[in-house]
């Protein structure tokens, strides 16, 4: 088929060319096929002897001529033009209608007919106005048939060619404006066709750079970075991920997150953390996990489509980064705390263990002046012991080692041992130590009594360091059903309202270089917020420049089972 | 009764503050600085009236001389013990099991009233 095509179709730019040229070839060639039949249909029984040559001479010449005449026009038509190859084709059909039947007949009978297939095939084979030439040509043809014969030429018959040419040339006029029209048609489709192929290729362009970069930027983080769906399958893990934990990406990525906790290396305490992220919707910003040797560090995040309607999770993604040596260091600064408090701490009690001997006369009478210097050095050793403690404390709840441990407490007790510690050292001050619990507040609560003792002791230590005459007033209260309070006010020199925002700051008194009259690392109100903090509580200060400030300290109350019925009925 | 203290402690002066205030008391003391020496003494030795025991001692700790040996030994049931440790947290742990718990730094005046208050009449 592919061959035939080819063989009939010639290509030109001019696609009413191609069509025209391609009808005249399948014409010639039937002509030309069916004048091979008439050959060999005359000659076989020719040579059979059934029919002499005056039978079959004209029916072979015919056929020899017209094979020969088809394939001129043919090769013509294909390698030259089709204009001419269609006239000439046209000439010789009329020509040869011309000779098949008798003069009359053709000047006014049976085969006028015949002149009306060129005058038609014309529009097509031609441009459509070529069917008027042709019915011309053939009013010319019958018109001197008829005058050879001395006839008057077939007037009406004439007419009716020219009737037909204009039919024809309607058509195939239109015919060619439908076709030329589907061309232009075509042509847009093309256009726009070609349009969205290269807007989509741009686009497939623009998306796979955007995912490369994405990708690069992952592949390029130094954390192990992994996605998870909202079921917990890992949709995505990075290389860092791989080199961090030392397993194949094939043991994370399509996997559930439970394969990955189940892992042998991880221990089980950093087992029941992961799990309780995957379980709880609020989790800690970032926690740590045991992987083998190594300490990883892990933050998750919730994951949320903002671009539709709804606002909705998609998944978490989980961040793990390489802990080790901040672990390594961090265990390290606190065992060197611990060591260095420790040891510290024992020489600092053989000099107060000393300087009270001497106080207390032990080796002989001791006269004022040497007994005043004694109680020097057991207020100064006192004073670093504080200091130490402070930085203990401090360097713990940093490393998130100090805790809160609940036992049943005495208010009354607190305040015995505040007056115990603190008494001495108001009193040496000239200032006035007062202390009231109110009636609701329960004999015994729940609470860290070393705590909220050391809170008291800093809050009234605090108190006295700036209040130079008048009083420090402690007060124990219930200001609501579920709360407790300590209140510490004092009439001391104030805090400027600017100054407020940074009381509770670490070291802040040594940062502040005004305020080194006091001595102390500053260190006192910060471990009080962070205490009360861990109890799950609040602190607060009002204070005026010349009048004084109040702390207040707001506590979740709870009461011990046994005591609660006698609170009750308070 | 025994007048007899032993003060476990491995800090030399600390140790001999403790001594001078328990001497100042009354009682006869004895000195054991290291822990493993400690378990010997209290083994082998007569059951003292007082033990003064450190919690971090080198060798053997206070808090393994207590829970193995003190506590495990009736000869010492009618012993006072007082613990002294730098760890309140520790402190707190032991004070259903022993008399005293006693949070460094100790004081000189302290320690000595406590214990004459602990001190047995003289006959």
């Amino acid at each position: 088929m592919n061959l035939l095509r080819r063989f009939l179709t010639v290509s030109t730019s001019d696609p009413d060319d191609t069509r025209r040229r391609r009808i005249l070839n399948i014409l010639v060639v039937g002509i030309g096929l069916l004048s091979l039949f008439a050959l060999i249909t005359s000659l076989v029984p020719f040579f059979l002897g059934v029919l002499t040559w005056e039978n079959v001479s004209l029916l072979i010449t015919g056929s020899v001529v017209t094979i020969f005449g088809t394939l001129l026009i043919y090769l013509i038509n294909y390698f030259w033009s089709g204009r001419v190859s269609a006239t000439i084709f046209l000439v010789f059909l009329t020509l040869l209608f011309a000779f098949t039947d008798t003069p009359d007949q053709i000047s006014g009978g049976r085969s006028l007919f015949a002149f009306t297939i060129p005058i038609i095939m014309a529009s097509i084979l031609l441009v459509p106005s070529s069917s008027f030439i042709f019915s011309g040509l053939s009013g010319i043809v019958i018109s001197v048939i008829a005058l050879s014969i001395g006839r008057f030429p077939n007037i009406p018959a004439i007419i009716g060619f020219f009737v037909i040419a204009l039919v024809s040339w309607l058509s195939a006029r239109s015919l060619e404006a439908a076709l030329k029209e589907l061309r232009v048609i075509n042509a847009n489709l093309d256009q726009v066709v070609i349009e969205r192929t290269r807007e989509l290729a741009e686009a497939l362009e623009r998306e796979r750079i955007e995912a490369g970069r994405n990708q690069a930027i992952l592949n390029s983080i130094a954390d192990g970075v992994v996605v998870f769906d909202t079921q917990w399958n890992a949709i995505l893990a990075n290389p860092a991920l791989r080199a961090m934990l030392e397993i194949p990406t094939e043991l994370v990525v399509n996997k559930n997150f439970r394969d990955l906790i189940e892992h042998p290396r991880l221990s089980p305490k950093s087992r029941h953390l992961l799990y309780a992220m995957m379980e709880h919707d609020t989790q800690p910003p970032s926690f740590r996990v045991e992987w083998g040797e190594k300490t990883l560090s892990i933050s998750a995040a919730q994951v949320y489509d903002n671009s539709k309607d709804r606002h909705s999770n998609i998944g978490t993604v989980t961040v793990f980064r390489d802990f080790t040596r901040e672990a390594e260091v961090e265990k390290l600064k606190s065992t060197f705390v611990a060591i260095v408090s420790h040891e510290l701490r024992t020489p600092l009690n053989a000099i107060l263990g000393y300087a009270e001997m001497f106080k207390e006369a032990i080796y002989g009478p001791m006269n004022n002046k040497q007994v005043n210097m004694a109680e020097r050095i057991m207020k100064n050793t006192q004073r670093l012991l504080g200091l130490i403690n402070d930085l203990l404390d401090q360097a713990q709840m940093e490393a998130g080692k100090l805790t809160i441990q609940m036992a049943p407490v005495r208010p009354a007790e607190l305040l015995e041992n505040l007056h115990g510690v603190m008494d001495q050292i108001a009193h040496e001050k000239g200032l006035r130590l007062t202390s009231e619990i109110d009636d609701h507040v329960p004999d015994v609560l729940n609470g860290d009594g070393a705590r909220l003792q050391q809170i008291l002791v800093n809050l009234v230590n605090n108190a006295v360091k700036f209040t130079d005459r008048g009083a420090v007033q402690v007060r124990l209260f219930c200001p609501y059903e579920n709360k407790w309070g300590m209140e510490v006010s004092d009439t001391g020199s104030g805090i400027p309202e600017d100054e407020l925002p940074y009381i509770f700051d670490t070291f802040r008194q040594v940062e502040g270089g005004a305020t080194r009259v006091h001595g102390g690392f500053g260190l006192g109100l910060s471990i009080v917020k962070q205490l009360v903090n861990l109890m799950n509580g609040d602190i607060h200060v009002k204070s005026k420049v010349g009048v004084g400030t109040t702390f207040t300290v707001t506590l979740p109350l709870v009461v011990p089972a046994e005591n609660l019925e006698k609170w009750r009925n308070l | 009764m025994s007048q007899l203290a032993l003060i476990v402690e491995d800090d030399e002066d600390l140790a001999s503050i403790f001594a001078e205030a328990l001497r100042g008391v009354g009682f006869d003391v004895e000195l054991v600085a290291d822990g493993r020496m400690a378990q010997d003494r209290l083994i082998n030795g007569v059951p003292p009236f007082l033990i003064l025991l450190d919690m971090h001692l080198p060798h053997i700790s206070g808090a393994d001389l207590l829970t193995n040996v003190i506590k495990n030994d009736e000869r010492f049931a009618k012993s006072v013990v007082i613990i002294t440790t730098a760890d309140a947290r520790m402190g707190e742990a032991y004070t259903e099991q022993v008399d005293f718990v006693m949070i460094k730094p100790i004081s000189f005046v302290q320690l000595r009233d406590l214990t004459s208050r602990l001190k047995p009449k003289e006959q």
